[in-house]
């Protein structure tokens, strides 16, 4: 039982630290539209406005045409039942899907030699896992099925969606500091009028411009810092389905004795993945995606 | 004065009004998820059973002479189709787990029929429909904890009415020295 209690600990931390997160990101997001708003001598609502307009068609766009993209780059195609391999990998998802309760994804293959694999979709009812030929050569059944079930609930915490959402407010944010920018070289008339308004607000100005420099940097920190922890979320919550914390930290532990070939996909979707295909941290730093594996096998070990 | 003690009392009359509908769906909601898993766990043991007789016909091919193994299995499939409540059924499930496995480990002695793919496809088919059985029996202990404690914790337990207490899905004594879990 004190172990049960442990897991649903980690579980409600990781929710609660995102929440904080997305809170930061918001702030982040209000500062520099307001920041913006003050550099161009416009009224605050009408930035405001202008933000919540582009927020919500890129989100629209983000999430209609995430998922045919993302498969595509992976370069994915649906798994084969008529493969011994891939067929067991189907079963292995259909189990993790009624322990979760959840109807089951859809199985793709990604041709690679890495060890990995990813989740997507838009919900529940229409999600994906991906996982590549190496990890269906490499992984014996249990640990399979300990990935399956991180996958399952990266799917189920909705980190999906986090992700989409996550993105689109960094790429809002960004958006946003490139418009200052341009609107610096090239609106020197504009400039010129708020000169005559502003006065000797000079200070100002150069605190709005370095927040707009900042944001898109503070704002990936932020996104680097949520994927992490849905990381440990995915992991914790995936022990919790298959009551076998040691599945997937045995194939953690494969994927540490192997080193990630130059890969191909969608680096946006990085976080989605079992561990970053790109990049591997030795040390957490602020600018990955995925904790460390070693960090992430001792969690699990603890369970 | 009146009045406005009459507008407190009504609201929290509404408020009340409101907490018991929605504790009351929240109590069927967690009924019906209870009764879905079980009803997920029925189909698999039927599918499971579906396929025993093709498995001792691919193993009788090879190995015809034991019969008294053929005949284990054959008598656990059809009790374990036979039983009526659920935890009967579980138990049963459990005997042919076992018998089974009798019948899984005759045939590591037969090279020619570890290589049939029929009888590949067949154990694998058979371990996935045991891990699902195993995997929706989880589930279903966890909708009926999740609905235990809902009943009986306060103020739920105020709108529980005659609702009862319902029982998890045990796991045999005997079995609990085998992995809960297996894989061809």
């Amino acid at each position: 039982m004190a172990k049960r209690m442990l897991l649903e600990d980690q579980i409600r931390h990781n929710k609660s630290v995102t929440v904080r997160l997305f809170l930061i990101l918001f702030l982040i997001l209000f500062a520099i539209v307001f920041g913006v708003g003050y550099y161009l001598q416009v009224t605050p609502w009408v930035t405001a406005g202008f933000a919540l307009v582009f927020g919500l068609f890129y989100l629209f766009m983000a999430s209609s045409f995430s998922i045919p993209a993302i498969l595509k780059s992976a370069r994915a195609r649906p798994a084969n039942p008529m493969v011994r391999e891939e067929k067991l990998l189907m079963m292995r998802v259909e189990e993790m899907a009624i322990a979760a309760g959840m109807p089951p994804p859809k199985v793709y293959i990604q041709e690679d030699k890495d060890i990995n694999a990813f989740a997507t979709g838009k919900k529940p009812e229409e999600s994906i896992v991906c996982f590549t030929t190496g990890a269906l050569a490499a992984l014996d059944q249990e640990e399979l099925q300990g990935v399956v079930a991180h996958e399952l609930s990266h799917i189920r915490n909705y980190d999906i969606r986090v992700t989409t959402y996550a993105i689109a407010l960094i790429g809002l944010i960004a958006m946003v500091g490139e418009m200052v920018v341009r609107s610096v070289f090239w609106g020197g008339a504009r400039h010129g009028r708020s000169r005559d308004a502003g006065g000797g607000n000079i200070i100002l100005i150069v605190i709005a411009l370095a927040l707009v420099i900042l944001a898109p940097i503070l704002s990936r920190m932020v996104y680097f810092a949520i994927s992490r922890r849905r990381e440990y979320l995915a992991d914790a919550s995936g022990a919790q389905l298959t009551r076998n914390p040691d599945g997937l930290a045995r194939a953690l532990q494969k994927i540490a004795g192997t080193q990630p070939e130059p890969s191909h996909g969608d680096r946006t979707v990085a976080s989605l993945y079992l561990d970053n295909p790109f990049r591997r941290g030795v040390r957490e730093s602020a600018f990955s995606t995925h904790p460390p594996i070693e960090k992430r096998i001792e969690r699990l070990r603890q369970m | 004065m009146v009045n406005w003690l009459l507008i407190g009392i009504v609201a929290l009359a509404v408020i009340a009004v409101l907490y018991f509908i929605s504790k009351r769906n929240q109590f069927i909601r967690y009924e019906n998820t209870i009764d879905n898993s079980w009803a997920q766990i029925d189909v698999q043991l039927q599918r499971r059973g579906e396929l025993i007789p093709n498995l001792v016909e691919t193993v009788k091919g090879y190995a015809a002479h034991e019969k008294s193994t053929f005949k284990a299995v054959s008598d656990a499939r059809a009790a374990m189709m036979g039983a009526q409540s659920p935890q009967a059924k579980m138990e049963a499930d459990n005997f042919l787990t076992q018998a089974l496995g009798k019948l899984f480990a005759i045939a590591e002695a037969y090279p020619e029929l570890k290589a049939n793919t029929n009888f590949l496809q067949l154990q694998d088919e058979l371990s996935h429909t045991e891990n699902k059985v195993a995997f929706a029996r989880q589930h279903y202990n966890d909708a009926v904890l999740q609905y235990n404690n809902a009943i009986e914790q306060f103020p739920g337990s105020l709108v529980a009415g005659s609702r009862k207490e319902r029982q998890m899905l045990q796991v045999p004594e005997a079995s609990k020295a085998l992995p809960k879990v297996s894989f061809a």
